[in-house]
């Protein structure tokens, strides 16, 4: 019996290791909770990235179901991503771009406003526009306040402008199927419900 | 020698050794040291294992300018890393809480430690009963034979 214990203990030890270790082959490291999840968006004043006269507040996510995508066309995997959104888009979802800028920062060296201008109507007209309107955020005070970590980072936001999921890397056919959709139909749900009782 | 010359030459010509590093000024020492010590405690979200201090992702030095900001403004080290926390989760702070998803964590140490405790204990005991009274007795004669 004794024997029998010894084999057994450290089989039993390795086979928990092995678990473990087999688990974190599969896990991503880069995914994690966001801490904001159903709450909120935060309070911002910012600037259309296009038109410095027309400014948005968390107001543009109420009444509409929206995906808040933050990019750059300084950022590779955010064009790899722009034809899978312009396709959502021509299905009808609804898409909001926080764009920042990484060489406005005086540590990478400065590039002017018309300049980034230029450069978004170029990479939309090469790969597709998603956007109904992108938010600058100059200062990338917005991205602290959610949480952002870089870019891609996609948020779905509900029609009472709460933060329903938080996206960290590109979002693309799989990354929908498996994560957004479940989420955007379930609060769309409730967008549906929301306009029939007010009815 | 010449070539060693000149590849020092060209190394302290390389841009790394001219990046500009943003200094940050502070009225009163302690806010320095907190300031420090936040930006060696608060990890960067971007890297997989990096703290704000040592990394130079764009979400770092945005982290790192937000906390000289609050240091300036008057908040105190637990208030900042509050902040950071609201936005960046438990995550950002390389001292994980004490919460259902840390507890093994936490007790993994003491439950390894009392394993032992109690395979210690019982070991001492079998070892224990081992000396019996005959042999016990025996040695005995032994030493009494030597003498």
């Amino acid at each position: 019996m004794k024997k029998l214990g010894l084999f057994l203990l450290p089989l039993l030890l390795f086979l928990l290791v092995s678990v473990f270790l087999l688990q974190g082959l599969f896990s991503d490291p880069t995914a994690r909770q966001s801490s904001l999840l159903n709450r909120p968006v935060p309070e911002f004043s910012l600037a259309d990235v296009m038109d410095d006269s027309v400014r948005y507040g968390p107001e543009v996510f109420a009444g509409e179901v929206t995906l808040l995508n933050v990019w750059g066309t300084w950022c590779v995997t955010c064009a790899y991503e722009l034809p899978f959104l312009t396709g959502l888009r021509e299905q009808g979802v609804r898409i909001v771009g926080l764009y920042y800028e990484q060489d406005l920062d005086p540590d990478f060296g400065a590039k002017s406003v018309s300049q980034i201008r230029q450069d978004i109507h170029k990479t939309l007209g090469q790969w597709g526009n998603p956007y109904a309107f992108n938010i600058f955020d100059q200062q990338r005070s917005l991205s602290l306040d959610l949480g952002v970590s870089g870019a891609p980072e996609t948020f779905l936001i509900d029609a009472e402008g709460k933060i329903r999921l938080h996206h960290i890397g590109d979002v693309n056919e799989r990354v929908w199927q498996e994560k957004f959709l479940p989420v955007y139909e379930q609060v769309s749900d409730n967008v549906a419900a929301l306009k029939e009782s007010g009815e | 020698m010449r070539w060693y010359a000149g590849l020092l030459l060209i190394l302290s010509l390389s841009p790394s050794l001219q990046a500009v590093q943003e200094v940050y000024e502070f009225d009163k020492p302690a806010q320095r040291e907190v300031f420090q010590r936040l930006s060696e405690n608060l990890r960067c979200p971007k890297c997989q294992n990096q703290n704000i201090a040592d990394s130079n992702a764009l979400v770092s030095q945005d982290m790192k300018r937000k906390v000289y900001e609050l240091i300036k403004k008057g908040y105190s080290e637990q208030q900042v890393i509050d902040y950071m926390k609201q936005r960046y989760g438990d995550f950002v702070y390389y001292q994980p809480p004490l919460n259902p998803l840390t507890l093994m964590l936490w007790m993994g140490p003491v439950l390894f430690m009392g394993l032992v405790l109690v395979v210690l204990i019982r070991r001492r005991k079998t070892q224990e009963k081992g000396f019996d009274k005959a042999m016990l007795a025996k040695a005995e004669k032994w030493l009494e034979d030597d003498k």
